[in-house]
């Protein structure tokens, strides 16, 4: 990514505000993420219903952030570098919006799931799903604020971890499902959380892909499930 | 913050303000200099024209007598017979004619020296009209008749009011008995004043009645149109090769350029000393030709010439020139097809000025012998003549009152000529101008 | 992409990097060209690049920076500049332009020329056309003439506009206009080439839009390089663009790569106006 100054320096104000609001959604995402997370995990009700209230913040900056990049299209007539870049807050600021979603949605089904008690169980199984999403979503955000193609390429490898992750979740919880018919309910609401979160690791591992777009120019998306595709074919 | 602004702001405008009065009065200051110059200029301008056309005006008319001319053999010093030939005619005597005329009228004359004075009052060239009149019509030998001659010059000067009859008779030029004599002339009806043609169609003369500005006219024509075949065709290629295609940044052509443009300020009597040295001298051309007057205003007209081209040629926008090169033009086809129709308007009037200002010359040509007294018109290119310009100078030096009048008319027909070229100037500009 | 400040990329400016040279067929072909002015005042470093055929090769770059010298060179418009030597080789359709036996007039029949500000002949729309034509003798009757003309403009597109009024002085017609007139008098030559030096630079909008679309339809039957300075419209009308800078070539790729990801970091810096 090129460091250096445009020659309109209001440009520059403009691309630096842009990812200063990237961030701060990012931000926001990831307190919304941490928080429906802790209540789901501790089963914390009143956390989860505050949680599932923020997801305006993110929706209103989603918006104003396109709008943002739409002008400065129209405006500026970016080209290469800062093409790419704004081409890619674009897609960021879905992934995070989406990302927004998935919390609001552990979230209601958190505060619905702390009505029955016993089933506090098994949120232990989560945990470590939730710890590896956690560090995914806070490095893929990091990577973005550094512009970090390397540290970026590390972070999307922790996808397989959280993919990983997520079977064995699905796994105790089939387990669950047989043992406990009585709770079938509260366990499928607890599969979906386990499904939001792995979808979260996922739109990181979006983010990060945008970050390799930016700094490098290439698009890497579907390339490596491509080629381990094409590895496992072999 | 802002309160300061507005009041720095208007602070400005205070400065601004009071600094605006001053500036306008300097405009108003300047351009009441340049209405005042201009003015001043056009004061002199037309007091130089009024002067001139005032003082010219006499010259555009002549005073002619009616005398009754006996054309009787005994005056004529014919012998009787019924034919002559033209030889004979030609040799007759028609001296006498006027002056026994006047005699006639005057019986009271007998004084010889009276009559000598007598004798002046018609112009010593009046003969040779009678004698041309014969030629003409040989049947008017033997009889008598009424002919309208030409006055002299004092006489003439004085019918129009030139010389003052009040004044004391030592300080006139016409006596107390002349006086008289005018005066029962006009009685008579036998003076009146007609429009002098003789001053377009004649040569020049010692006598001012007779003298005429066509010979003058035909030198210069003849001058001029040497000048021109020479150093239009010249110039125009010279400023055509050193602007187009002589090598830029070489010393040689740097050197050239310099020297064509010192040889435009020098002045013009040392080309008429180059001229005395190479075309007389060494070439052995005859003196006092339109052609060599021609040659010398060609070398003094080229540099002008030269310049004005090549300024014409570099105003022609290079763009044309790029047109032109880039659908595949030669240099050659670029410049005839393009720049030179393109230049011609300021080529044109370059020349025209330049040829103006050579038919203004006179001081060059004096020094080739074209300053002679030259009373035959001249018919071709080496006959010896002399110019507009010139003739202005031999008139206004000569020491009859009636030249005043003549140098002033010459000067005003120099200048129509001068007028009419500089009108072609500005037609041919009009007319070949092209916008791009 | 190489990186470093602006000094030390160009003390470190090596080879052209992208694609300078192609590998089907090309129309023209410089290699290892330098340009001196006067004193040896080089303007051009050691460029090679090819122009395909029937491809639009946009050259941009700071000003200064020799793209219009080299243009110039490929139909030896230079040859009017006083002191100005050309080295390395120039080709079209494989023949050295520069070598002894061609004479530049019939290069410029084969490689036309459009420049920067509209310059038709003060002429009528008619003789502008047919001045070309009339030069090299390409047509054997008035009819003939006549056809070239009307063919002319109608490839230039000015044919619907001007048909009523081809004795109407070209200098009459709008700028757009008269620039159409300029390309129409450039391919009645019918060359193989047409080299375009800012075509668009005194137009306003629309006109532009209306040369540009002219140049896409020429692309079929004409090879065509354009210099400009608005890097919108190299990144609009052409295949491949050639980044110049201080008279060396930094960077030719296809167009889209240029304008998304350019190779040199002297080209994105130039693109995304951070040149200073």
């Amino acid at each position: 990514m090129n460091t250096q100054d445009h020659i309109s320096k209001e440009y520059n104000d403009e691309l630096e505000q842009l990812r200063a609001k990237v961030l701060n959604m990012g931000g926001l995402v990831e307190d919304s993420f941490n928080d429906a997370t802790k209540a789901l995990l501790k089963g914390k009700v009143q956390l989860a219903r505050e949680a599932s209230k923020e997801d305006y913040k993110i929706n209103a900056l989603e918006v104003s952030i396109d709008e943002d990049c739409s002008n400065m299209i129209a405006l500026r007539q970016p080209a290469a570098s800062d093409l790419r870049n704004i081409f890619a807050v674009v897609k960021i600021v879905t992934d995070l919006e989406r990302m927004g979603d998935e919390s609001e949605k552990i979230a209601k089904f958190t505060a619905e799931l702390s009505t029955n008690s016993h089933s506090m169980k098994f949120y232990n199984s989560l945990k470590s799903l939730v710890q590896n999403t956690r560090e995914m979503l806070s490095a893929a955000l990091d990577c973005y604020a550094r512009l970090d193609a390397e540290k970026a390429l590390e972070v999307l490898e922790l996808d397989n971890e959280v993919d990983a992750e997520f079977i064995n979740v699905n796994r105790i919880l089939t387990t669950y499902l047989l043992e406990d018919i009585k709770n079938i309910e509260d366990t499928i609401k607890v599969m979906w959380c386990a499904r939001s979160i792995e979808r979260v690791g996922d739109h990181a591992k979006n983010i990060c892909e945008y970050v390799v777009y930016i700094v490098k120019g290439n698009d890497i998306r579907h390339v490596i499930d491509e080629e381990s595709r094409q590895g496992r074919e072999k | 913050m802002w309160l300061e602004d507005i009041e720095s702001n208007m602070n400005n405008t205070k400065i601004v303000q009071a600094s605006l009065k001053k500036r306008y009065a300097k405009e108003r200051r300047f351009k009441a200099y340049g209405i005042f110059s201009i003015s001043l200029s056009l004061l002199f301008l037309s007091f130089l024209l009024f002067d001139i056309t005032h003082k010219a005006m006499p010259a555009f008319t002549q005073t002619y007598l009616k005398l009754d001319i006996d054309f009787s053999y005994k005056n004529l010093k014919l012998k009787e017979g019924s034919r002559y030939s033209e030889k004979e005619l030609f040799s007759a005597s028609y001296r006498q004619l006027t002056s026994k005329s006047l005699y006639e009228i005057f019986p009271e004359v007998t004084n010889r020296k009276d009559k000598k004075v007598l004798r002046n009052f018609v112009s010593s060239g009046a003969q040779y009209n009678l004698r041309d009149l014969v030629i003409e019509n040989p049947s008017l030998i033997g009889t008598k008749k009424s002919i309208w001659v030409l006055a002299d010059d004092d006489i003439d000067s004085f019918a129009k009011g030139l010389i003052d009859r009040n004044l004391p008779e030592s300080e006139r030029r016409i006596k107390d008995n002349q006086l008289v004599w005018i005066d029962t002339l006009e009685a008579d009806n036998r003076i009146e004043k007609r429009l002098n043609i003789g001053f377009l169609t004649q040569g020049d003369s010692r006598e001012p009645e007779q003298a005429g500005i066509w010979g003058a006219i035909k030198g210069s024509f003849f001058t001029m149109l040497i000048t021109l075949i020479l150093s239009f065709p010249i110039g125009v290629a010279a400023a055509v090769y050193l602007e187009e295609f002589a090598p830029k940044n070489n010393w040689f052509v740097d050197l050239i350029e310099v020297n064509i443009n010192n040889l435009a300020a020098v002045p013009s009597v040392v080309f008429g000393i180059l001229g005395l040295a190479v075309y007389i001298n060494l070439f052995g051309l005859p003196r006092s030709a339109p052609l060599v007057g021609g040659l010398v205003l060609f070398l003094m007209t080229l540099p002008t010439i030269i310049i004005a081209t090549r300024a014409a040629i570099k105003s022609v926008p290079p763009s044309i020139r790029e047109a032109a090169l880039g659908v595949g033009a030669s240099k050659m086809q670029m410049i005839s097809h393009h720049v030179l129709p393109l230049a011609m308007p300021g080529i044109l009037t370059g020349s025209i000025i330049g040829m103006a200002q050579a038919l203004g010359e006179s001081a060059p040509l004096l020094m080739i012998g074209m300053v002679a007294f030259v009373a035959d018109i001249p018919q071709g290119f080496m006959d010896p003549s002399t110019v507009l310009p010139v003739q202005i100078f031999i008139w206004s030096d000569s020491p009859e009152r009636a030249f005043i009048a003549l140098t002033s008319a010459a000067i005003v027909v120099l200048l129509i000529f001068l007028f009419l070229m500089n009108l072609l100037a500005i037609i041919l500009r009009k007319k070949f101008e092209t916008r791009w | 992409m190489r990186k470093g400040t602006d000094v030390e990329l160009l003390q470190n400016l090596g080879d052209t990097v992208g694609k300078p040279l192609i590998d089907g067929d090309s129309r023209m072909s410089c290699s290892k060209v330098d340009v001196f002015y006067n004193n040896n005042n080089q303007a051009i470093f050691d460029i090679s690049v090819d122009l395909g055929k029937n491809e639009i090769l946009a050259m941009i770059g700071p000003s200064g920076c020799g793209k219009s010298t080299l243009l110039r060179c490929l139909n030896r418009m230079n040859d009017t500049i006083e002191g100005c030597k050309v080295e390395g080789e120039i080709t079209l359709d494989g023949i050295d332009v520069y070598s002894k036996n061609i004479d530049p007039v019939l290069l410029r029949s084969n490689v036309g020329m459009v420049f920067q500000k509209p310059n038709p002949f003060p002429k009528s729309i008619y003789d502008n056309v047919a001045y070309g034509p009339r030069l090299h003798g390409l047509a054997r009757n008035g009819a003939e003439l006549d056809d070239l003309v009307e063919e002319s403009l109608i490839k230039s597109g000015l044919w619907k506009e001007t048909k009523d009024r081809l004795n109407k002085p070209g200098t009459g017609l709008s700028g757009g206009q008269q620039q159409r007139l300029c390309i129409a008098r450039t391919i009645a030559v019918k060359p193989e080439v047409i080299l375009m030096d800012e075509p668009t630079s005194a137009l306003d909008p629309i006109a532009t839009a209306t040369i540009e679309e002219l140049m896409y339809e020429l692309k079929s039957s004409y090879t065509i390089a354009v210099v400009t300075h608005s890097m919108q419209q190299a990144a609009r009308i052409s295949d491949r663009t050639a980044y110049f800078h201080l008279g060396r070539l930094v960077e030719v790729n296809e167009t889209n790569k240029v304008f998304t990801n350019p190779e040199h970091e002297l080209t994105e810096n130039y693109i995304t106006g951070r040149f200073g």
